[in-house]
């Protein structure tokens, strides 16, 4: 399973959402999720990938795509244990 | 079954407080448990600095040591602190070592006096919700006036989808069955009409899940219904209950005052009407019913939640722990299971 699947299965189960709805450029609004949502799906995102995502870099994230990007580079930069 | 097999083997229920929650923390909360622990079915695990609470035990004359235990937590989270701290920054803070203490079955009930958002967010994070809901809820029964009545959510959910409302219904049924003994409680959705084309999208939307969901749903019901026994579950968003909750309990104390003021130049009729309101008349004791409690649970969390009010004393904090080991005992969350598995089956609610 690749990054972005991953994170689109985390969302989705946080979200209550359809994971097939989710594309990149799907906004955090628009598959409505609440800000509790989004602090969740962070967490969860981080624990999976053991990683730490600061909130000045969370909080450029406009869209899912977005989420997706950063956690393909911090993977990429062998941030993984 | 009751959930936790520790608090079967020992016969106690075992209930950790945030000790350093509330605006009169560590102090009341550790006079509160106190109080609390003097029962022999109860033991409390106070959460927080060790050093500091031991030296406010020290200062009672506790004998039962067994039934009060401390837990260390080197955070705290303050009410001026984000909430979502709880989460992201503060993991190892009194109320989220609390909380995992439940999920862990370490404990059985978790009491906080501190910021509800933080409490409400270690629950969800911690302790985790019941397969089918997303959020919690709090339900509270309306007493004096309506005695088998509750309402639902009190102020959890500020904004609402329209399948929480079907969550909301099935948590105030189980409270309605569990602690007002109604067999078959009926639910009412708060609406501005009867009629089931009146609100909001969402309100419409609720109220087609409402209809089908096989509960004992008996439609919509305006505000001048809701103190008529017309329904004993009365479900809305939390926004609408936390405002509705908040003036009927100020009812009783301002007509109290208006009629005693109108009274004044008969003097003999407003000390009447004082003992009237102060001994008998319910509306000054409406006030009394969240206080008698010490709070509100958190219904759809998968262990008991109890959130007390951030300015209870150590009355307040004992009655909080007591009843949470009474929804312990009353096997509130395996109730709430069954009737969600209900649901589940044919999809989520």
């Amino acid at each position: 399973m690749t990054v972005e699947e991953q994170i689109r299965e985390i969302v989705a189960r946080i979200t209550h959402v359809d994971k097939n709805i989710i594309t990149r450029e799907s906004t955090f609004k628009e598959i409505k999720a609440d800000s509790l949502d989004i602090v969740q799906a962070l967490v969860a995102v981080e624990e999976a990938f053991e990683i730490e995502i600061p909130d000045e870099e969370a909080q450029k994230f406009q869209n899912f795509g977005d989420f997706v990007s950063y956690v393909e580079s911090r993977v990429a930069q062998g941030e993984k244990v | 079954m009751i959930r936790n097999k520790n608090m079967v083997q020992n016969g106690r229920v075992k209930v950790a407080v945030d000790a350093m929650g509330g605006d009169y923390a560590p102090e009341e909360v550790v006079k509160g448990a106190v109080l609390a622990a003097q029962k022999d079915d109860v033991e409390v695990l106070l959460v927080g600095s060790t050093n500091i609470l031991e030296k406010e035990l020290a200062k009672y004359k506790f004998t039962n040591g067994s039934s009060i235990r401390f837990v260390e937590a080197s955070e705290v989270i303050k009410e001026d602190e984000p909430p979502i701290d709880v989460i992201r920054h503060k993991p190892n803070c009194s109320v989220a070592v609390a909380a995992k203490m439940v999920k862990s079955g370490e404990a059985d009930a978790l009491v906080s006096a501190g910021s509800s958002a933080a409490a409400a967010l270690s629950a969800i994070q911690f302790v985790g919700m019941l397969d089918g809901v997303c959020r919690p809820a709090i339900v509270g029964s309306l007493g004096s006036f309506a005695p088998n009545t509750v309402m639902v959510d009190l102020g959890a959910n500020a904004d609402c989808k329209p399948h929480q409302f079907l969550t909301f219904a099935i948590a105030g049924s189980v409270y309605a069955k569990k602690f007002l003994n109604i067999t078959n409680p009926k639910v009412a959705l708060l609406n501005t009409g009867n009629e089931e084309n009146k609100g909001s999208e969402i309100g419409r939307e609720a109220y087609s899940l409402l209809k089908n969901s096989g509960l004992n749903f008996v439609g919509n019901i305006e505000g001048n219904e809701i103190l008529n026994g017309k329904a004993n579950v009365i479900v809305c968003g939390g926004l609408v209950g936390n405002v509705l909750l908040k003036f009927y309990e100020s009812i009783g104390g301002y007509a109290r005052e208006w009629t005693v003021q109108k009274l004044k130049k008969y003097p003999p009729l407003d000390i009447l009407v004082k003992l009237l309101f102060d001994g008998l008349f319910p509306a000054t004791k409406i006030s009394g019913e969240s206080e008698k409690r010490g709070g509100g649970i958190l219904w759809g969390v998968d262990g008991v939640v109890k959130i007390a009010h951030g300015a209870s004393r150590a009355p307040q904090i004992a009655n909080a722990i007591e009843s949470a080991k009474e929804a312990v005992k009353a096997e509130v969350i395996e109730s709430l299971k069954l009737e969600l598995a209900k649901f589940n089956q044919g999809g989520k609610p």
